[in-house]
């Protein structure tokens, strides 16, 4: 009696995992007909609202939707565990791009894309690589990687300029950045955001923090509030979901913020501009290139150079830029254009 | 040795202090629940579930109707909603405990991220927000109090509920005839059922009322501090929230001392951007001190003698 009772419950447990599973997968399955490119994305644990990389991409899949005529499918990753089986899926069905989002699907890609070596892979922010960690160089894997540092640069002069110049409330001389784990893509936005904000104020001081985590509000809101109990005035989050608490901590303490990767001007009033990293530009990119006939393995590198990176205003006060800030600002973007100015991609002492 | 002086110095701020209050209440809640739930005798282990539920609901009724107290109210009766689909498995039907509790867990998990897809598509309802919170509340004049005021008196609504919650289950538990119930039944229902008491509606009203706690949780979380939905948003809270309860021996003051130590190690994490040290190592600071308090200071902690073993009459 009990034992059947706990495998009935073992079975209504499998039913919901099946439920569940079922429910994230979106877009349509049109039948496959000679012609149409078929495009299958992979997001992420982040998933596909996290406002940030994972939707960027999927814009950039509905934008070359539109343009292209081809067809695009969407799996959401709920684990670590998924990455494997949802590449492998679109892979076995011979799609002519499989796109993996995230740093954290390298190892999947490299091991999906060696087993199928006539699809074609992507994948934003990293490489293909081995359970080592080294890059795999397979022909059939292109790399979509960002220099986050010029987005972070470009933010870090204007926090920079805020506080030389005054405009925060206590004109402490103190700014943050609250990470979510210590990894390059992380760091890179952090680099530059550091060197960009002590280039124009020599005097500041850029307290860098970490969540450890990219989904938890509570936690980057506590790194914040740290931060801002220890003089912030001007918080950066790169966080992803994690980071809206960060955005958060800053407008209950009147306090400014910054967002990261999308524009994220409507998450908080707070937030006086973002620093993006053009996601959809660089998966719009690639599937261009598998329409075209032009793919190359290798690594694509998006920056302010091509438009791949950059920031964006968002509630700063007064709506606009103060003259000289804006001036500095188009200046310093221009000097990284040329090359006269390259941020670090790693976080300056000091 | 900067660290440690630099750990030292903060705790001597009573920033620190208001987060760690406010970080432990988020665990002392479901951890309250857990208590009572398995002081009469049914295992509870989905307080992870019953929270991440009543966040979820705590969200979308806040964001339907405006008023973040009916949300609240939503959050906590989605909570017992959750118990009570526990309490009907392993009351009614026997079945194994922690089986059910798994389950709830995992269904919770699926389920909210299934209806964020559905009620709101793939737009980031976190990004949307809810629309009104739970407000911090000063207390007038205790406020002021120097470094006292700032840690008890200026804190969330929520935290004010919590410590009341904290003082009545245990005075309830263990100095009224309700309390006397509840743990015989957890110890000895036999013995209980021939006094008299009904077991199983002793059992019922404690689990559920296990989940209305973590649903109480849950909106705390997301609607007084996060500020959003976020998919498994709970991030392990409710199991952690296990662990004190086991630390504390089953009784609300020792879970809330386990708990003030897990939310002083989340506070003092939070400071990373200032102690200079690994934050992986600052990370497991609280599970450390747990560690050595566990095998060095509490000792063996036995649960009732009936935690787990459903009840069934006159089968000694």
């Amino acid at each position: 009696m009990r034992q059947s009772q706990i495998r009935y419950l073992g079975l209504v447990a499998a039913a919901l995992l099946l439920v569940a599973a079922c429910g994230s997968t979106t877009g349509g399955t049109a039948s496959p007909s000679a012609k149409v490119v078929k495009v299958g994305l992979v997001t992420d644990i982040g998933g596909l609202n996290d406002k940030s990389f994972n939707h960027l991409a999927d814009v950039g899949l509905e934008k070359a939707k539109v343009d292209f005529h081809i067809q695009g499918d969407v799996t959401e990753s709920h684990t670590g565990g998924d990455y494997i089986p949802n590449l492998t899926h679109y892979a076995q069905l011979n799609y002519d791009l499989v796109i993996g989002v995230g740093f954290l699907m390298q190892q999947a890609v490299g091991t999906v894309a060696g087993q199928f070596p006539t699809v074609k892979f992507a994948i934003i922010d990293g490489v293909g690589t081995d359970a080592k960690g080294n890059d795999l160089k397979l022909p059939n894997v292109v790399s979509l990687v960002f220099k986050e540092q010029d987005a972070g640069a470009m933010v870090g002069v204007i926090a920079g300029m805020m506080e030389k110049d005054k405009l925060t409330p206590g004109k402490t001389n103190v700014i943050s950045a609250v990470g979510g784990v210590s990894i390059p893509p992380v760091n890179h936005y952090i680099a530059g955001y550091k060197w960009a904000a002590t280039m124009e104020d020599p005097g500041i001081k850029v307290l860098v923090g970490y969540s450890n985590d990219f989904t938890d509000p509570a936690k980057c809101q506590s790194v914040a509030k740290a931060q801002i109990a220890a003089k912030s005035e001007v918080v950066f989050q790169v966080a992803g979901g994690c980071g809206l608490g960060a955005l958060q901590a800053a407008g209950q303490a009147k306090l400014f913020s910054i967002g990261v990767d999308a524009d994220q001007g409507t998450a908080d009033p707070s937030v006086i501009a973002s620093a993006l990293k053009k996601v959809d530009v660089a998966t719009y990119t690639a599937i261009q290139s598998v329409v075209n006939g032009t793919f190359q393995s290798g690594a694509l590198t998006f920056s302010i150079v091509n438009g791949g990176a950059g920031y964006q205003l968002d509630n700063f006060p007064g709506g606009a830029l103060p003259a000289d800030i804006q001036t500095e600002v188009d200046s310093v973007m221009a000097k990284i254009k040329a090359g006269t100015l390259t941020p670090p991609d790693t976080i300056p002492a000091g | 040795m900067t660290v440690i002086g630099d750990i030292l110095r903060l705790l001597t701020t009573a920033d620190l202090w208001q987060a760690a209050l406010a970080a432990s209440v988020l665990l002392l809640l479901p951890a309250l629940g857990g208590v009572i739930s398995e002081r009469s005798g049914v295992v509870n282990i989905a307080m992870e579930g019953m929270m991440l539920t009543g966040a979820f609901f705590g969200v979308v009724a806040d964001l339907a109707w405006q008023n973040v107290w009916l949300a609240t109210l939503v959050a906590i009766v989605a909570g017992g909603a959750m118990a009570l689909i526990h309490a009907v498995v392993s009351i009614r039907f026997r079945a194994d405990q922690i089986v059910s509790g798994i389950a709830i867990n995992i269904f919770a998990a699926g389920m909210t991220v299934f209806l964020v897809r559905r009620i709101y598509g793939v737009q980031d309802i976190g990004h949307v927000g809810p629309s009104e919170l739970l407000p911090n509340l000063s207390i007038p004049v205790l406020d002021q109090i120097p470094f006292v005021g700032q840690v008890f008196f200026q804190q969330n609504v929520v935290v004010y509920i919590a410590l009341f919650l904290l003082v009545l289950v245990q005075v309830v538990l263990f100095r009224t005839r309700l309390g006397l119930r509840i743990r015989a039944v957890g110890e000895h229902p036999h013995a209980a059922d021939t006094a008299g008491i009904n077991v199983y509606w002793i059992r019922y009203g404690a689990v559920i009322t296990s989940g209305l706690l973590s649903g109480l949780a849950g909106a705390f979380l997301a609607i007084g501090i996060s500020n959003t939905f976020v998919p498994n948003m709970t991030d392990g809270r409710g199991y952690i929230a296990l662990a004190a309860m086991i630390f504390g021996k089953w009784t609300p003051l020792g879970a809330f001392l386990a708990c003030l130590i897990f939310g002083l190690g989340e506070a003092i994490y939070a400071n990373n951007s200032t102690i200079h040290v690994s934050q992986y190592l600052l990370s497991m600071l609280p599970y450390i001190l747990v560690l050595v308090v566990l095998t060095g200071v509490i000792g063996r902690s036995n649960p009732p003698a009936a935690d787990g073993i459903p009840y069934v009459p006159g089968a000694e």
